[in-house]
């Protein structure tokens, strides 16, 4: 007969079981984090360079180089951008962009937030589940009973920050017809 | 750069070659104590030209600054190092509930080092309604004339007779075509190159900002600077200021680094701006300083909406002097409160500025910037803080000290921002626009006036929803004579504490209705001047 202690027993093994499965899991579910330029990263971590590597392409679209190597490289270069970007930021903003990359990380060992919830995607190859889940955020309204307004700012934080280290990138300006500051020469 | 360099005379740099006075604090090994006559917190608008007035007046004076000494060879144009190096919190600042994303400079120079140099005089209305309702004394329109007549010789505002930008030559032929009375913007350039890039520097000190104008007057008079230290506190003993703690900044000056610096001072000036002067009091924790509860209450914003168009012919908007035209028609005919009055004005378009400020991302957002050279762009700024619902934000201190704003949009302004949404379409399609777009999460391009017209009736008015901004923060430490209603007195000077002074825009006791940088020049022109007295004799 399984007493009480047994099923505790049991479902803390199941517990460890499913945390080694979960780990496994990840590690096949984490976009690789490309190599950043020679770039020493102080604020991502493999894990949020994964995950910004696969949500650069969905928030810039067309805006992003069309061959893959322009392209993958552009991203590289955001990634990195963001890195210096958020270096600089205040402090307790760096908190709350580490507790975003958190919940983003919600797939995975950090289970932090249920993903339901969040709608953050099982896998992050598929770009249209991407897209879904940051079209989610964006329109995702202050009435939400648990999130209130959070997605919509976490949604906000990404976009506002991608956007900014990409059109802030000569790379970016003949897409958007920029001819670069003046000549004052 | 290096050959612009040549051709350019960075003055400013060469004065420190030469030997003003300047600790950069992120460098320094040890705690420093320092004595002065007076020492002010903040170098912008009022800070600057507040330390020029007090060192010519034969007073030793130290500035403190909580942002980088940059100077125009550190000005390349480029918008990812500026935002990041001269703005507070890298130009990513926002009102607690996130509603408006608030612009303030963060360097040597202040807001005036990275704005738009547009020019206006405090209007009449506003320094009536200060008289009549706020228990202001000594700023009737006469009473102010001659110091706006000073600040507008000293930093050389003038009538700018160049041609209007596309960007800002839309808002003048819209508004003709609708009818609404509109206006050129003087400016306080000396030598401008029409470049567009006030809000990454002047690079050719064209820009007459505090840091080209009196910041060196002030350090020819013998002052000292101390760029990146923050003022954090003040303590007192018997009900007088004895000294000012300030900490060293990291170099990065995203964060404070471990160095103290203790100021000793006769008088302590206040001048780190809406939002940075009220928090310093906040932080001092001393009942004498705050008896009412009033720092940082009635903090003003000009909360602005932006209404986006395409236009049929190349705009632009990243050359040429960023704001050239204006319309107040929508202030002049609202002076009643009935409805909440708003101006006109347009936004430089650099890329990066145009692409974080936009809604939405993918297809939709790569389209609007593939075709942002044809971007024509109008803001409407609110008057807040006139009418009895309209109170403004309050400053409160998060975890680490550091401040930050809560400000609700009133059910007021919000239907004032609606009028704006339509009254910019309007323009933008008498303009000649092919389609318009309010800057709104459920907004879309509107290919003709009706459809924006109908969608403009229904979308929310909500925050997050409608994206809003602010460039002008004022008020927080509220001037009158009602020692229980303001918190110093109509010159500046603290109601309780005898050896403090408010230098800056957070001394207004409701938003200007104007750009506020003239305002801010004039007000403590006219207070350094007083006080300057006081402490010689
Ligand atoms: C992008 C932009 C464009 C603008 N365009 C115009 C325009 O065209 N015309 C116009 O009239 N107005 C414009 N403004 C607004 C105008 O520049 C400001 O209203 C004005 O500079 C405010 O002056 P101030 O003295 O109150 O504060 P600021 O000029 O903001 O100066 C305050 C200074 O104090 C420093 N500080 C803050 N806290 C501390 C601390 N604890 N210790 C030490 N230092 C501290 C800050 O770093 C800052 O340098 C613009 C503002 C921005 C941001
Ligand atoms: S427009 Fe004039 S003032 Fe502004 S940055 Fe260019 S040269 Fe300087």
């Amino acid at each position: 007969m399984l007493t009480r202690r047994h099923l505790l027993q049991k479902s803390a093994i199941s517990g460890i079981t499913l945390l080694a499965f979960e780990n496994c899991l990840a590690s096949q579910l984490i976009p690789a984090a490309p190599e950043g330029l020679g770039h020493s990263f102080e604020f991502l971590t493999p894990y949020d360079r994964g995950i910004l590597s696969k949500l650069t392409p969905v928030i810039l679209a067309e805006a992003l180089p069309k061959s893959t190597e322009e392209s993958g490289q552009a991203i590289k270069e955001v990634i990195v951008g963001w890195d210096n970007a958020v270096s600089g930021l205040p402090t307790l903003t760096q908190k709350e962009i580490r507790k975003l990359f958190s919940v983003l990380d919600s797939n995975f060992i950090f289970s932090l937030t249920p993903r339901l919830l969040t709608g953050v995607p099982e896998a992050w190859n598929d770009p249209s589940e991407i897209e879904d889940f940051l079209y989610s955020w964006y329109i995702s309204d202050p009435e939400s009973l648990i999130t209130g307004n959070e997605l919509r700012i976490g949604y906000m934080g990404l976009v506002e920050l991608t956007m900014a280290v990409w059109y802030g990138n000569p790379r970016s300006w003949d897409f958007c017809g920029y001819a670069g500051p003046p000549d004052l020469l | 750069m290096n050959n612009l360099n040549e051709i350019i005379h960075d003055f400013v740099a060469e004065g420190f070659q030469r030997g003003w006075k300047h600790i950069d604090a992120s460098q320094i090994a040890a705690d420093q104590t320092l004595e002065a006559d007076v020492v002010i917190a903040g170098s912008g608008a009022g800070g600057g030209n507040a330390a020029e007035i007090l060192a010519q007046a034969g007073l030793n004076v130290i500035i403190v600054e909580e942002g980088p000494l940059q100077t125009s060879r550190d000005f390349h144009m480029k918008e990812d190092e500026a935002y990041s190096k001269l703005y507070q919190e890298s130009a990513s600042r926002y009102t607690k509930d996130r509603g408006i994303k608030i612009f303030q400079g963060r360097m040597v120079g202040g807001g005036t080092g990275i704005n738009w140099t547009t020019s206006f005089r405090t209007p009449a209305s506003t320094l009536n309604f200060w008289t009549k309702e706020m228990g202001v004394k000594g700023f009737s329109e006469d009473e102010m004339r001659p110091w706006f007549e000073w600040v507008e010789k000293r930093y050389n505002i003038r009538s700018w007779i160049v041609a209007p930008n596309a960007n800002n030559n839309a808002l003048e032929k819209g508004c003709a075509k609708q009818g609404i009375s509109w206006g050129k913007i003087r400016r306080n350039v000396m030598g401008c190159l029409n470049l567009g890039y006030c809000g990454t520097g002047c690079p050719v000190n064209a820009k007459q900002s505090t840091l080209v104008t009196t910041i060196p007057g002030a350090l020819k008079g013998g002052a000292t600077l101390i760029s990146k230290a923050r003022a954090e506190t003040f303590e007192l003993k018997n009900d007088k200021i004895e000294v000012m703690t300030c900490r060293s900044m990291t170099p990065l000056g995203n964060a404070p680094a471990k160095h103290s610096i203790n100021i000793k001072a006769r008088h302590y000036v206040l001048a780190a701006g809406g939002i940075g002067s009220p928090a310093i009091l906040m932080r001092s924790e001393n009942k004498i300083l705050n008896p009412y509860g009033l720092v940082g209450k009635r903090t003003f914003l000009h909360p602005v909406n932006v209404s986006g168009a395409i236009m049929p012919y190349p705009v632009n908007g990243e050359y040429g002097a960023p704001q050239t035209s204006y319309s107040n028609h929508y202030i002049e005919t609202r002076l009643d409160n009935k409805k909440s009055g708003f101006s006109l004005e347009c936004p430089p378009l650099q890329p990066m500025l145009v692409a974080t400020n936009l809604e939405g991302h993918g297809k939709v957002h790569a389209e609007i910037m593939r075709q942002r050279p044809f971007l024509q762009v109008l803001i409407a700024l609110q008057r807040d803080g006139f009418h009895p619902e309209s109170i403004g934000g309050s400053v409160y201190l998060k975890t680490d000290g550091t401040p930050g704003l809560d400000y609700k949009v009133s059910g007021y302004v919000w239907k004032g921002i609606r009028d704006a949404f339509l009254v910019m379409a309007e323009i933008q399609f008498a303009a000649g626009a092919k389609a318009v777009s309010p800057v709104h999460r459920d907004a879309t391009l509107y290919y003709s006036l009706n459809k924006v017209k109908k969608a403009i009736e229904t979308l929310p008015m909500e925050i997050l929803k409608a994206r809003l901004f602010s460039a002008h923060v004022m008020g927080g430490c509220s001037m009158g004579e009602d020692t229980t209603k303001s918190v110093v007195n109509s010159k500046g000077r603290h109601h309780e504490v005898e050896n403090l002074s408010v230098f800056d825009g957070s001394v207004f006791p409701t938003s200007i209705a104007a750009n506020p940088m003239e305002s801010i020049f004039a007000t403590t022109a006219k207070f350094a001047t007083e006080l300057a007295k006081n402490l010689v004799s």
